[in-house]
């Protein structure tokens, strides 16, 4: 992950950058300013805030290298863990604002980036960011009818989306349904609570392994399920985001049934049924070791003793990308094929056969 | 028989100064090494990254504190004490920061600061030109005659295997030019003048490193020469004057060091010839022979940009610059393990044998040297 952004200046900046030169005057800014960056989008951790025992909202001051983001994106973050920097992805979980984000990190396993967060995360911190991207976004005409459909931590980015729409003059009417386990697994549960007050939203959480409060509703995502609690749901653009189990009947019963737009974020982008694995030769270094069908190219890589560069480990960020010949399997999509010195996303291909990646 | 045996499955492949050392000794010699490597770039960690932090950090107070001094250089310790921040801050930048950052040997912390692919240092030559031709050409061919152009620079000769010829009296004068104007020097002497005269290189590759350097030394100059100057106004010859002492004895310190890294009398030269198809053995056995290291302080350390473990640093170019103490005791060890000599002094005893090298190489050898070219 090293996309390097400059700066815009003006006469005053250039000046400021012929004095400093080789360097640039933010380096020398640092001195007194943590996120002062001409290459880099720093910001500042103003105020964490726990939203679940595995989860943490992080409000952030960026630098003036941010170029602000639309509801509905996500983000790099880049902290140091031991020294080097790595990369996730999060959605931004506030609407959009000028000067501050936040993003909203729930912990998947331990030892991660994520629970570097959940642990040690202060204000005060300095993180590093990437400029937004995602396609996750409202149309500019937004339509009358909206259904929210969310499950785990989906929830974010729909949020952001919910937030956004709060602050404008949107005068249609959305239903959001949130599919959890159980309360204390809801993230965010307080402020979909709030926006639930509004007359123009009706946001209902389903929880499938606890007794539902009055106004929320027991179950599992299904067809049958969605007409009793939204009778009009097919005639609504539908906003999914949740694990890839939630969103296959998502757009199963979209298939069906919908009548109007459907867009879709994947979080957990790797399909569970793996392939056979394969061997995998790292031509740049004379390693190779067997992988299992479920293990990435990126993990094989990384197990074998190497160190590729590499972001979200999900297929968003590219940094990964690498030079591959051989027999793979796409974690995302399941299916395989053939690649002859192709640049692939290691973190999302597996080897199905005999592979050489250029490591 | 037994010997004979020997000889033709496990041959002598390294033979100087009374020491032969056996294909499989040398590739011992050659794992030691590695693994010594794989032991420290495993343990790089966070306080590695918060101790070039805390010299960057340094080294750009430096500077900001002497250059602001230098506004104030007609008070003459005001001028002293801003020169002195500067060259401190020049030396800093070029040797500890620039120099290692642009070997890889920070690329791990992904800081896009700190990262060989996009850092440029304090001095004339362009990092990109630097790149090729100190991290490729003096560090894959060290101190071979005809490959590694920091031999003589072009200009001087600092091997027998050089031919003589009557230009090389002068070399002592040479040397203190190049000393004074090092980063000149440095900059020009990879556009390779006498490989285009001769042919050997395009003119258009000239030119386009040409037009490199001139835009890197446009800014140098533009900075240190024009804009600080002309910043303070009447008093424009004091910051002038210390800009171009704080760039001098950066010149001279950085020339100090470098030369006692391989000019010693006792770091070794060697032959095109005898360096082709060499394993990684032998190529860490000429590191080992081709470089000096000077001993001091840890301050004196860190301002030589640790290269006083040039010998470390050569074996280990891309290794954080601040592990070479930690390494030097190990890597003696198997040196001297191996009968192999470990060439290390103070400043004062190296620089020495380097001045005794160039006085003695300016005149023609008196026994039939090896000639190349």
């Amino acid at each position: 992950m090293q996309t390097i952004i400059e700066p815009r200046r003006g006469w005053f900046g250039r000046l400021g950058q012929a004095l400093t030169s080789p360097f640039q005057p933010e380096d020398y800014l640092a001195l007194i300013s943590p996120v002062a960056s001409a290459r880099e989008i720093r910001a500042r951790v103003t105020s964490v805030h726990r939203e679940t025992d595995r989860a943490v909202s992080l409000t952030l001051r960026p630098n003036r290298l941010w170029p602000g983001f639309q509801a509905g994106q996500h983000v790099m973050l880049g902290i140091d863990v031991n020294g080097a920097r790595q990369w996730r992805c999060f959605s931004l979980s506030s609407a959009p604002q000028s000067g501050t984000l936040t993003i909203t990190v729930k912990c998947h396993r331990a030892g991660g980036v994520t629970e570097h967060l959940l642990e040690r995360a202060r204000p005060g911190d300095v993180v590093t960011l990437s400029e937004p991207a995602g396609e996750f976004l409202l149309p500019a005409r937004i339509p009358d009818r909206l259904l929210f459909l969310t499950a785990g931590s989906g929830i974010t980015p729909v949020h952001s989306i919910a937030r956004y729409l709060e602050n404008t003059s949107f005068d249609g009417q959305v239903e959001w349904l949130h599919f959890d386990r159980r309360y204390e697994d809801v993230i965010l549960l307080e402020s979909l609570r709030e926006l639930g007050r509004h007359s123009q939203l009706n946001a209902r959480v389903v929880l499938g392994h606890q007794a539902p409060l009055p106004g929320d509703e027991q179950g599992r995502f299904d067809a049958a399920l969605l007409a009793a609690l939204v009778p009009d749901a097919a005639d609504r653009q539908v906003y999914a985001c949740g694990p890839a189990g939630f969103l296959d009947a998502v757009s199963e019963w979209h298939r069906a049934e919908g009548r109007a737009p459907l867009l879709h974020e994947r979080f957990q982008p790797l399909t569970k049924n793996t392939g056979n694995g394969g061997r995998i030769r790292f031509s740049g270094s004379d390693l190779a070791t067997e992988a299992g069908g479920g293990e990435s190219l990126l993990e094989a890589a990384e197990r074998s003793g190497l160190n590729p560069a590499h972001g979200c480990r999900m297929g968003i960020c590219h940094t990964c990308r690498c030079s591959v010949r051989g027999s793979l399997r796409d974690l995302q999509t399941g299916e395989s094929r053939t690649v002859d010195n192709q640049r692939v996303r290691l973190c999302i291909h597996a080897a199905e056969g005999d592979v050489e990646v250029a490591l | 028989m037994g010997y004979a045996m020997q000889q033709e499955h496990d041959p002598i492949v390294f033979q100087r100064d009374g020491v032969s050392l056996t294909r499989s000794q040398v590739d011992a010699f050659g794992e030691e090494i590695d693994a010594l490597r794989q032991q420290v770039m495993a343990d790089r960690g966070e306080s590695d990254a918060r101790y070039i932090r805390r010299v960057v950090r340094f080294q750009k107070g430096c500077e900001v504190a002497g250059r602001g001094l230098l506004f104030l250089g007609f008070l003459p310790p005001a001028w002293l004490a801003g020169t002195g921040l500067l060259a401190l801050s020049k030396i800093l930048e070029n040797m500890e920061i620039g120099h290692n950052v642009m070997h890889g040997q920070w690329d791990w912390l992904g800081d896009p600061n700190l990262d060989s692919a996009h850092y440029d240092w304090d001095n004339t030559c362009p990092a990109e030109q630097w790149k090729h031709s100190h991290n490729y050409m003096h560090h894959t061919y060290t101190n071979v005659v005809g490959k590694d152009r920091d031999v003589g620079y072009g200009i001087m000769r600092m091997s027998e295997h050089q031919s003589w010829n009557p230009a090389y009296l002068f070399q002592p004068i040479y040397n203190w030019v190049l000393a004074l104007l090092f980063e000149w020097g440095v900059a020009f002497h990879d556009l390779e003048i006498e490989r285009v005269i001769r042919g050997d290189k395009s003119r258009a590759q000239f030119r386009k490193e040409q037009k490199l350097i001139f835009k890197k030394v446009r800014r140098q100059v533009l900075k240190d020469y024009v804009l600080f100057p002309l910043l303070a106004g009447p008093f424009f010859l004091f910051v002038l004057s210390g800009n171009f002492t704080a760039n001098i004895l950066r010149n001279l310190w950085s020339y100090l060091i470098i030369f006692c890294g391989h000019f010693t009398e006792r770091a070794e030269m060697f032959t095109e010839e005898e360096v082709e198809g060499e394993s990684r053995g032998q190529w860490y056995l000429r590191q080992l022979l081709g470089s000096s290291n000077l001993e001091g302080g840890r301050l004196f350390h860190i301002l030589s940009g640790n290269l006083s473990h040039q010998i470390e640093h050569h074996l280990f170019p891309d290794m954080p610059s601040n592990r070479y103490q930690q390494v030097a005791p190990k890597v003696r060890e198997i040196a001297e393990r191996y009968g192999l000599h470990y060439n290390s002094g103070s400043l004062r005893r190296q620089f020495g044998s380097v001045m005794r090298r160039i006085h003695r190489l300016a005149l023609p050898s008196r026994r039939g040297a090896a000639v190349v070219n």
